[in-house]
Order: structure tokens, then C-alpha cells, then sequence
């Protein structure tokens, strides 16, 4: 058992200020994003740590989905959205001209509300990306996805049923096949958009326990509307309001004693 | 940090709970603090009639520090209070195990109140009332504080505690004194440095009390720290 003493809590604080380039995944600088006319984001920065599960809060419309979707270029589809500033992954900011965003896709994988298996087996589904590689080999596939569910935590569920349709699965069995798909191809960075809002409580808490697997791997940044679960999976955490970073801090602070009055009222669920 | 305010929740029936299991705690301060001031007054007319009231009267005190407890479950484990909320409810749960715990003091003080003092002994009964006093004024103090969630009355109550200890180490001596003169009163004096001790005790319950007040309005753990990172905490903003 590990000892919670004062302070090994503070030694597990992140000073989030002051991330080394090794701990820094991410760093996004200075990023304004319009859309048409409209400014959606206002000049975010911020510095998301490696290994860990760095979750993004606030009300709907305050910007944390299209920021999420900045970092993996997803906004690059919506035609009126403009955005300056930078992202910046391994010293390249993802937004430079020469990026090939598929490429960038491949190392920012991404998961959706809404579980999105595609009409195929379980085993296809999860292979789908290294077949797009052209990755054909039959041991190697086989060998992704067992990797892969046992990663997802669904290898015991369906190994013996892989040549199933996906869409037997029941939908938290499917939120974790999307998010096996989404470790095959081996990315840094893992993308959850509010991964659990369409799932019951017991296959939430599943997706839960995952994430914090996860993050021994991969680096994952999580939206939710669900602030308990922003307090239990993430270690630390991002409020924004109105398009606008307001509080970025240590989940265990924020959730406790943040220091701004938008944050306070926001997680006690008062009125702004 | 602003200073949390208890303005109003979304969700109305929060702000019911809250705001009942807050006036709760007032009732039982308000309920503790007449002991405290019944069992000082027993003693000096030696009013053996009050002393048997005050000793009935602790199990209402009791009662409601279960009632008060069972409240704060029901709200954690319905509403996840977080943030002010939810230091809130943890200084209230320590809030009243401590107020629960005067009670018990009180009851002690009042037991003495039952035993005769000849016209000698009268004399350090004066500095026992003294201490009383000053711990009667802390109690009161501290229990404002709490009801205005008030910073800087809380971290006077918590200064004041020195001074009681001072008043009862004096009185401690003067009572060592007067046994060693005469070994016979040892008995009775004995019953007189416990309740002394009591109070004493009590002095240091309301320090804790204006620590959780402190820890409510600050966000910050005072406990078991230096004087000066205290004043830092109530004098600063956020360290």
C-alpha cells in the first residue's frame, strides 16, 4: 500500500509552469481559433505533460472539444475554422505547412463520444489502421490485436469470438474496441472526447480503470462533463470558460481548493 | 483565493442541506456554549441543582452530534461536494467531535460544582473563574467566527489560547501550593485541578475550531505549523 503523506502529495504535484522538454508532450502556444467571425478559442497556453491524463472541463460551448480537436488537426475539416498560434509536438508545431496531418493522426489518436466501430468483424476493426499502412502479414496482425484488446481490456470478452461483427458488442465492449483500434497503431498522444457519456456507470467505471492503465503508456488528454470523473482519472486538470483557459492546476488541487472564483463556482455547481 | 461565499447552489435542495446542517452546528455551539456558561456559574454559587441540570443536558449534545453527522454522510454521498463545499463539510465533521468533546469537559467542570468549599478554599475558586472566563470568551468568539465563517475572529480566538494556558499553568501552581500547606485538602483540590484542566482543554478545542475555519476559508492546513506561516496564511493570500 502506498503511503498519502503531505509530502509525497506535494512531490506529486506537477508544477505544471515548469515541465521539462522530456516531461512536455504537448505545448500549445498562444492559440486563437475562429470560426468564421466567431472566436471559439482566446489565446490558450499550456504544457501537457507525458505519461499522465490531463483532462479538459467546463460548460458546453466553452471551448474544450475544439481545443481537443486542435491537437490531432481535426478542425482542419471545418472550413470556416481558422486557427493561429502553435501546437507543438516533438519541437514541430503540427500546424506548420510541410505537417502531413495523416501522419499526425496516426501518432494523435482519437476516441468519440459515441462508441464508432465499423461494420466488420472485431478482429478488422482493430487491424483497420495497419491495414491502411499496408501492414498485410497475418502474424503480425494477429499479434496487434491481442496486444491491442489486452491494452483495451477486452481480450478476455472476445477472443473467441474475433471474426464477430463489432456490433454484437454491447457499447462499453465497443467504446473499448474504438479504443483498441485507436492503441494499434501505437500513437504518443491519446484524444478521448467525453468517452463515457453515452455508457452506464459500470462500463464508465471500466473505461475509467483503463484510462488510468493507459497513461503508463500513452499520454491522454480527456474531455468530460462528468467532473467526478475529471477528479478520479486525471492527474491533472484544465477549466475553461468561454473560449478561455480560466484554471490549469494539479487535479487534486483543483478540485479541493482552486483559485479562481469562475473555477470554484463551476465545480460546486453554483451560479456564475 | 476569494474568500468562498455562500451563495446559491443550482441545485436548491443543496443549499436546504447545507444551509440546515450549518445552523445545526449553530444550535449545538449555542447549546454548548450554556453549558459552559451554566457549569461556571454552578460553581461560583456552588449551585448543586444547575450542576445535575448540566449533566442531564450532555446527552442532547450528544444526539445532535450523531444528527449532524448523519447529515454530512447523506450530503457526501449524494451530492460529491467539492471545492468550499466540500472543505465545508470537513470542518463541520471536525467541528463538532470537538464541540461533542467540550461537552464532556463541561460535565467534568459541573461534577465539581457538587463538592462543598470551605472559605479558604473560595480563593483560588476565583482564579478558576478567571480561566472560565477567558475560555467562555473564546468559546463565544470562535462559535461567531464560525457562523460568519470570519477569518480574522478565528485567528484571534486561536492567539487568545496562550494567554489560557498562562492563567492555568499560574493556577496550577497556586493549587500545588495550597496542597503542600495542607495535605488533607488534597482531595478537593484535586477535583479543582481537573476541572481547571478542563478548561484549559477546552481552550485548546476552540483553537482547533478556528483552525478549521481557517482551513475553510483558505483552503489551507494550519495545523501543526509555525506561528509565522500561520499569520502568513490569515494575512496573505493564497501561499
Amino acid at each position: 500500500m502506498i503511503s498519502v503523506t503531505p509530502s509525497n502529495l506535494q512531490a506529486e504535484a506537477l508544477d505544471l509552469a515548469h515541465l521539462s522538454a522530456e516531461q512536455t508532450a504537448l505545448e500549445i502556444r498562444g492559440l486563437n481559433l475562429h470560426y468564421g467571425s466567431a472566436q471559439a478559442l482566446y489565446d490558450i497556453s499550456m504544457k501537457i505533460p507525458t505519461n499522465r491524463v490531463t483532462a479538459f472541463i467546463g460548460p458546453s460551448g466553452c471551448g474544450k472539444s475544439t481545443l481537443l480537436r486542435c491537437i490531432n488537426r481535426m478542425n482542419d475539416l471545418v472550413e470556416i475554422c481558422k486557427v493561429s498560434g502553435e501546437i507543438v509536438l516533438h519541437d514541430k508545431n503540427i500546424y506548420d505547412k510541410d505537417v502531413d496531418v495523416a501522419a499526425l493522426r496516426r501518432q494523435v489518436g482519437m476516441v468519440f463520444q459515441r462508441p464508432n466501430p465499423f461494420p466488420k468483424s472485431i478482429y478488422e476493426n482493430v487491424v483497420y489502421g495497419m491495414r491502411l499502412q499496408g501492414v498485410n502479414d497475418r502474424r503480425t496482425l494477429d499479434e496487434v490485436v491481442e496486444r491491442s484488446l489486452k491494452g483495451a481490456a477486452l481480450w478476455d470478452e472476445v477472443k473467441d469470438r474475433l471474426n464477430a461483427s463489432a456490433f454484437g458488442l454491447s457499447g462499453g465492449q465497443q467504446q473499448r474496441l474504438v479504443i483498441a483500434r485507436a492503441i494499434a497503431i501505437e500513437p504518443e498522444v491519446l484524444l478521448l472526447d467525453e468517452p463515457t457519456s453515452a455508457l452506464d456507470p459500470i462500463s464508465t467505471l471500466t473505461i475509467e480503470e483503463l484510462i488510468t492503465e493507459l497513461k503508463n503508456k500513452y499520454t491522454v488528454v480527456i474531455v468530460t462533463h462528468n467532473m467526478q470523473q475529471a477528479a478520479r482519472v486525471s492527474d491533472q486538470t484544465a477549466f475553461m470558460y468561454m473560449g478561455k483557459l480560466i484554471e490549469y492546476a494539479d487535479t487534486n488541487t483543483l478540485f479541493t481548493t482552486p483559485e479562481q472564483k469562475q473555477t470554484e463556482d463551476y465545480i460546486t455547481g453554483r451560479y456564475g | 483565493m476569494d474568500k468562498p461565499t455562500m451563495s446559491r447552489h443550482i441545485s436548491g435542495k443543496f443549499n436546504e442541506e447545507l444551509e440546515a446542517v450549518r445552523n445545526q452546528v449553530l444550535s449545538m455551539g449555542g447549546l454548548v456554549e450554556q453549558q459552559l456558561r451554566d457549569s461556571l456559574h454552578a460553581i461560583e454559587k456552588s449551585d448543586h441543582d444547575l450542576a445535575e441540570q448540566i449533566l442531564r443536558r450532555d446527552t442532547k449534545i450528544n444526539a445532535l452530534e450523531v444528527q449532524i453527522d448523519e447529515a454530512c454522510v447523506q450530503i457526501i454521498a449524494k451530492r460529491q461536494p467539492a471545492a468550499s463545499d466540500l472543505r465545508l463539510i470537513l470542518a463541520i465533521f471536525k467541528t463538532i467531535s470537538d464541540l461533542e468533546r467540550i461537552g464532556d469537559e463541561v460535565e467534568r467542570i459541573a461534577k465539581v460544582a457538587l463538592e462543598s468549599f470551605n472559605k479558604d478554599q473560595q480563593e483560588f475558586m476565583v482564579s478558576l473563574e478567571n480561566l472560565g472566563q477567558l475560555v467562555l470568551t473564546m468559546l463565544h468568539g470562535v462559535l461567531d467566527a464560525f457562523a460568519r465563517m470570519d477569518l480574522d475572529s478565528a485567528y484571534e480566538v486561536h492567539q487568545m489560547d496562550a494567554q489560557a494556558d498562562r492563567q492555568y499553568e499560574g493556577l496550577t501552581r497556586q493549587l500545588m501550593t495550597y496542597m503542600m500547606e495542607d495535605p488533607r485538602s488534597i482531595p478537593k483540590v484535586m477535583n479543582v485541578l481537573w476541572s481547571a484542566r478542563s478548561l484549559e482543554r477546552i481552550g485548546d478545542r476552540c483553537q482547533n475550531i478556528a483552525e478549521y475555519i481557517i482551513f475553510f476559508v483558505k483552503g489551507k492546513d494550519v495545523r501543526h505549523v509555525s506561528a509565522e506561516s500561520m499569520e502568513q496564511t490569515v494575512k496573505g493570500g493564497r501561499i
